[in-house]
C-alpha cells in the first residue's frame, strides 16, 4: 500500500520534470515554427565555438583530474595534517561557490589591475581561455579531490593488511589498491566535470574576452539577447543536449561503481612513509590551500579602495532576502521532488530492473545534461505571449532553478534510500505498514542526508546568475546578479564587498552542512 | 628460534600473556576456545595486534621494532585473503619471491595440482567458494618466501575429504621448505595430522 502510493506520486513527480523540458522546448520550437537552422552545423564560426567548447571542457576535466590525485593521495596518507577538516570544508565551499564570488576574486588577484598582475609579464592577460580554465579548475578541483579522497577511505582496512603482510612495494600498492580503487570514480568524475564546464555560463560570460573564447552555451545567450535568431539558438540548443547527452550516456553507462567492503579504512594499518614522500604530501597540500584561498583572500584587499559613502546607498537587504527567499523555496521543491522520484527508482532497483531503474535515474536526472540557458529562454519565450514576467518571472525562477537541482539532491539521497532498502526493506514489508506508517520509519533514517541536501541545493541556488539573467526585471534583484552588475561597470570595489558578505554566508552555510554530515 | 617472552595482549579489559617457546621447522597447532587470544597472538607476530608487555624473538632477533614488512613472516587471515578485482593467479603472484618466472609459474601449478585448484587460476575470487578461496590463499602463504608461516584457521572452510588434502599438503611443503607454522584449529584431527606440538590455550 505503501509503496503503491510512493510510486505513484513518484511518477507523477518525474512526469512534472519532463513536462517543464518539453514546455521549454515547445516554447522555443513554437516560435522558430519548428525550423532549425541548419546552416549553423556548415558555418565555420559554430564550427570553431563547438571546438572551443569541447577543448575548454575537455581541458578543464583533465586538469581537476590529474591534479585532484595527488591532493587526494595526500589527505589519505597523513590523517594528522594540519588543518584538514577546514580544508574539506573549504572544497566543499569552493565547489558550491557562487561562481559570481570567485570571478570578482580573480579579477582583483589577476585581473589588468590585479594584486599579482605585475609579477606575470606584461602578456598576461585573464581573459580568454586561461582564465576560463583558472576558474574551472577553481570550481571543480575541489569536488575531484572530496570524490577520489572518499574513494581512497573506501578501501578496506583488510586490504591494507593483506597489502602489508605481502610486503608490497609502493608501486605495487598503487597498481593492486589505489589505481582499481580510483579507475571506478575517474571516468565518472571525469564526465560530470566535463559536462558541468561544457555547460558553464557566468565564467565564459565574465572571463571569456571575446568571440575566439565563446562556448555553445554564451552563443545560445548571444543569438537570444541580441540577435533573437530563435531557430539558430534552438539548433545550438539541440546540438548542446546531444553532446552533454552523449557523455552523460557515457558516464552511466561505463562508470562502474567502486568496489567495496563492509569492513572500514583504519589509517593504522596505511603504509608509513618515508620522510621525502611525506614532505613531497605537504607540500601538495599546503600548495593546494594556496590555490583555493587565494582568489577568496583578494576581495579584501579591495575592500581598503572602497568609497564607503557610495555604499551605504547600496539597497543590500531586499536582493539579500530575494537570494535567500529564491533559494529556500527552490532547494525544499528539489529535496521534496527527489524523494518522490526515488521511489520507482528504488522500485525497480529492488526488482532488480536494471533497465528500468537506469531509464528513470536518465530522467531525473536529465537536467543535468540541459543547459539552463535553454530551458530559462524556452520559458521565457512562450511566456512573453501568454504571461506578464513581471507577476511570473519570480515563478520561473524557481522553477527552472528546482529542475536543475533535482539531481544534486537525488545523488545526495540516494545511497542512504538504497542501504535503506537492503537492510529494512523485508522487514517493512513484512510489517505490512501502511504509507503514513512507512514514511514514519523512512524520514528519521533520511532526515541527515534530508538536511545535507537540502543546504547544498540552497547554496546552489543561491549562486544562480543564468536563469535569473533572462528573468531578471528592475523590481526585484538577486545579491549575484547585483555583483554582476557593478563588476560590469568595472565597480570592483564595490563587487569585492558584495562577494565578501555573500562568502560568508556561503561559508557559515557550508560549515552547517559540514557538521550535519559529520553529525 | 621463535620465543614469547612475557608477551601481554591487551585490549581493554580483556588481555592474554604468552610465555613459550617454538624450536625451527616446527608445526605448532593452537587450540583454546574463543576468545582464548589465538588469533591476537598470530596478528601481534605478524604486526597488527599492539603488545602491552614482553617480547617476540625470532631467531634471537625481536620482532617488536621490526615494522610489518620487515618482519619473516607470511600470514594467512581468517577471511579477506584475496582480492577481489583481480584474478586467482593475479592473486596468487603477489608476495611470491623466485628466482625466475618460469621457476615461480612450475611452484604455483605443482601446489594447485596437489590442492585441486589448477581450475579455478583464471576465474576471479567472486566465483569460487570458501573453501576454494581459502585453498588459494593457503597455495600463496606456504610458497612465499618467509620462514615463519602463520595460518589462522586455514581449513574451516573445507570438507572432509579436502581438509585432510590441504593438511598433508602444508606438512610437506613447510617440512621440505623448513618452515615454522602455527596454525590455529578447532578440530583435533588437525592437529593428529600436522602437529609436532600443540598448544592449548585456557
Amino acid at each position: 500500500m505503501a509503496q503503491r502510493s510512493s510510486q505513484i506520486s513518484g511518477y507523477l513527480a518525474l512526469v512534472a520534470l519532463v513536462s517543464v523540458t518539453a514546455w521549454a522546448f515547445y516554447g522555443l520550437s513554437s516560435l522558430a515554427e519548428g525550423r532549425l537552422a541548419g546552416s549553423v552545423f556548415t558555418d565555420p564560426y559554430i564550427h570553431r565555438i563547438l571546438g572551443f567548447s569541447l577543448k575548454q571542457a575537455a581541458l578543464s576535466a583533465s586538469a581537476a583530474v590529474l591534479l585532484a590525485v595527488p591532493v587526494a593521495r595526500a589527505l589519505y596518507y597523513l590523517p594528522n595534517l594540519l588543518g584538514k577538516r577546514a580544508f574539506l570544508a573549504l572544497c566543499l565551499l569552493c565547489f558550491v561557490l557562487p561562481t559570481l564570488i570567485l570571478i570578482t576574486g580573480l579579477v582583483a588577484l589577476l585581473g589588468s589591475a590585479g594584486s599579482l598582475s605585475p609579477y606575470l609579464g606584461k602578456s598576461w592577460n585573464l581573459y580568454g581561455l586561461q582564465g576560463i580554465l583558472l576558474a574551472h579548475l577553481f570550481l571543480n578541483l575541489p569536488f575531484a579531490i572530496r570524490s577520489f579522497y572518499l574513494q581512497l577511505q573506501a578501501l578496506p582496512a583488510s586490504s591494507w593488511i593483506l597489502a602489508r603482510q605481502l610486503k608490497l612495494s609502493s608501486w605495487q600498492q598503487w597498481a593492486v589498491l589505489e589505481w582499481p580503487q580510483l579507475r571506478a570514480r575517474l571516468l565518472t568524475v571525469w564526465v560530470f566535470i566535463f559536462v558541468l564546464c561544457f555547460n558553464s555560463f557566468a565564467v565564459v560570460l565574465s572571463l571569456g574576452g571575446g568571440p575566439q573564447s565563446t562556448t555553445l552555451e554564451v552563443a545560445i545567450y548571444q543569438a537570444l539577447k541580441y540577435d533573437f535568431n530563435i531557430p539558430e539558438a534552438l539548433s545550438l540548443a539541440w546540438l548542446q543536449l546531444l553532446i552533454t547527452g552523449s557523455f552523460y550516456l557515457a558516464m552511466t553507462r561505463f562508470g562502474s561503481s567502486a568496489w567495496l567492503s563492509a569492513d572500514t579504512a583504519r589509517p593504522e594499518f596505511l603504509p608509513r612513509l618515508r620522510s621525502w614522500q611525506m614532505l613531497y604530501q605537504q607540500l601538495i597540500y599546503y600548495l593546494t590551500w594556496t590555490f583555493f584561498l587565494l582568489p577568496l583572500l583578494a576581495l579584501i584587499p579591495s575592500w581598503w579602495q572602497i568609497n564607503f559613502e557610495g555604499l551605504t546607498k547600496i539597497n543590500l537587504i531586499k536582493p539579500l532576502i530575494t537570494t535567500l527567499s529564491l533559494g529556500l523555496i527552490a532547494a525544499s521543491l528539489a529535496v521534496l521532488i527527489a524523494v518522490l522520484v526515488l521511489s520507482p527508482i528504488r522500485w525497480a532497483r529492488r526488482q532488480q530492473q536494471q533497465q528500468k531503474q537506469w531509464l528513470l535515474e536518465g530522467l531525473a536526472n536529465h537536467s543535468l545534461v540541459l543547459p539552463a540557458m535553454v530551458l530559462s529562454v524556452g520559458l521565457y519565450v512562450w511566456s512573453l505571449r501568454h504571461l506578464d514576467l513581471e507577476v511570473w518571472g519570480i515563478f520561473f525562477v524557481i522553477l527552472v532553478n528546482t529542475l536543475i537541482l533535482v539531481p544534486f539532491a537525488v545523488q545526495q539521497l540516494k545511497p542512504r534510500l538504497f542501504q535503506f532498502d537492503d537492510q529494512y526493506q523485508y522487514l517493512a514489508q513484512q510489517l505490512k505498514l501502511n504509507a503514513w506508517a512507512y514514511w514514519q520509519v523512512v524520514l528519521p533514517w533520511l532526515q541527515r542526508d534530508l538536511q545535507a541536501a537540502f543546504v547544498l541545493c540552497l547554496l546552489l541556488a543561491m549562486g544562480d546568475v543564468a536563469v535569473f539573467s533572462i528573468f531578471a526585471t528592475d523590481t526585484w534583484i538577486s545579491l549575484p546578479w547585483l555583483i554582476y552588475s557593478y563588476a560590469g561597470s568595472y565597480r570592483i570595489a564595490e563587487a569585492s564587498v558584495l562577494a565578501c558578505l555573500f562568502l560568508l554566508i556561503c561559508a557559515a552555510l557550508v560549515v552547517w552542512l559540514e557538521k550535519i554530515k559529520n553529525k | 628460534m621463535l620465543v614469547m617472552q612475557n608477551l601481554l595482549l591487551r585490549r581493554g579489559s580483556w588481555q592474554r600473556r604468552y610465555h613459550f617457546q617454538v624450536e625451527p621447522n616446527t608445526i605448532l597447532t593452537i587450540q583454546g576456545r574463543s576468545g582464548a587470544g589465538k588469533s591476537a597472538l598470530l596478528a601481534a607476530i605478524a604486526g597488527f595486534e599492539p603488545v602491552a608487555e614482553g617480547d617476540i624473538q625470532w631467531q634471537g632477533q625481536s620482532l617488536l621494532r621490526l615494522a610489518i614488512e620487515q618482519r619473516p613472516v607470511s600470514m594467512l587471515f581468517q577471511e579477506h585473503n584475496l582480492f577481489e578485482h583481480l584474478s586467482i593467479a593475479q592473486n596468487l603472484k603477489l608476495g611470491l619471491k623466485f628466482s625466475s618466472a618460469t621457476e615461480q609459474q612450475a611452484a604455483i601449478n605443482t601446489a594447485a595440482d596437489a590442492l585441486e585448484i589448477s581450475a579455478y587460476l583464471k576465474k576471479m575470487p567472486k566465483e569460487l567458494s570458501g573453501g576454494q578461496r581459502q585453498r588459494v590463499a593457503l597455495l600463496r602463504t606456504l610458497l612465499r618466501p618467509e620462514p615463519l608461516i602463520l595460518l589462522d584457521e586455514p581449513f574451516a572452510e573445507l570438507d572432509a575429504y579436502t581438509r585432510e588434502l590441504a593438511a598433508l599438503w602444508v606438512r610437506q611443503t613447510a617440512k621440505t621448505a623448513h618452515k615454522t607454522v602455527l596454525l590455529v584449529t578447532h578440530q583435533d584431527e588437525d592437529v593428529e595430522r600436522l602437529a609436532d606440538q600443540n598448544l592449548i590455550l585456557d
